[in-house]
């Protein structure tokens, strides 16, 4: 296999609901779901969503306390040079979800990619 | 089915310049949204309207843009509803998305509207309402009107 070939698997993490903190902890939009769905179809030749919900948990920065989550996971494999690109797409999808950041594996590496 | 389909949002889609191939298609993925779960139709949903508009030339950014992606995407739409994975989106999603596509910034939006930053950050974090004068008045700034629409079920 050509290097050039070679891709990243790379997944992330959606939360059903909008951060409590800095939103109302609500459902998403359908439009928001529809939105992700566009930008990555029409940005990336391919991509999963992985069935289920991905239960979790973390502890919150700013206020210190355990929050349960529960999230959609997404999945996609990408060349090394557009692994920048899914971190544009994450930070812009900070917004469209209201979230403080979005869980990134980029081939296993864990990082967490903030609004902008 | 009929000459036009109203989305979940109220978008109405005129069915009427589908060709017989993209109306069997949508037909195909109106049966499979009924049939699977969310991700599963999300996922064979937008293989088969790849493999149908890309067979025809059609780049990525165009696919999204045809009506029978978009009605496609609101079958999916609406399923997500009826199983409470999603809700159906209201006018603060949609001041949200004319702010994302048509302003650099939301400070750009306010200065266009006259709303303060303040109010619309409450707005869009569902704390608190715009009245119905102010909204008209704010979107008729910016050459916008609110229109009141069906509610139609998928047809």
């Amino acid at each position: 296999m050509r290097k050039k070939d070679v891709r990243v698997e790379c997944w992330f993490l959606i939360p059903v609901r909008r951060d409590d903190q800095l939103s109302d902890g609500e459902l998403h939009s359908t439009d928001a779901w529809i939105w992700l769905d566009n930008e990555q179809f029409a940005r990336f030749e391919g991509g999963t969503l992985a069935p289920g919900i991905y239960a979790g948990f973390y502890r919150d920065p700013d206020t210190g306390k355990r929050v349960d989550d529960s999230s959609r996971k997404f999945i996609v494999a990408l060349p090394q040079h557009r692994v920048r690109e899914l971190r544009v797409l994450l930070q812009d999808a900070c917004s469209v979800f209201q979230q403080k950041c979005i869980y990134l594996s980029v081939g296993g590496k864990v990082e967490f990619v903030a609004l902008r | 089915m009929h000459a036009k389909y109203v989305d979940i949002a109220g978008r109405a889609y005129d069915l009427t310049p589908l060709s017989s191939e993209e109306r069997k298609l949508l037909s195909r993925l109106k049966r499979l949204a009924n049939r699977v779960e969310s991700a599963e139709y999300r996922n064979r949903s937008l293989q088969e309207i790849a493999t149908f508009y890309e067979g025809r030339g059609l780049s990525r950014r165009e696919i999204v843009k045809k009506p029978l992606h978009k009605i496609a995407q609101d079958f999916g739409a609406r399923k997500q509803v009826e199983r409470g994975e999603a809700r159906a989106p209201d006018y603060r999603d949609q001041l949200e998305e004319l702010i994302r596509t048509r302003f650099p910034t939301r400070r750009a939006f306010c200065e266009a509207t006259g709303l303060s930053e303040d109010m619309l950050s409450h707005v869009l974090s569902r704390r608190k309402h715009l009245s119905v004068d102010r909204l008209s008045e704010a979107l008729g700034r910016i050459g916008y009107s609110l229109r009141i629409s069906p509610l139609s079920k998928a047809s």
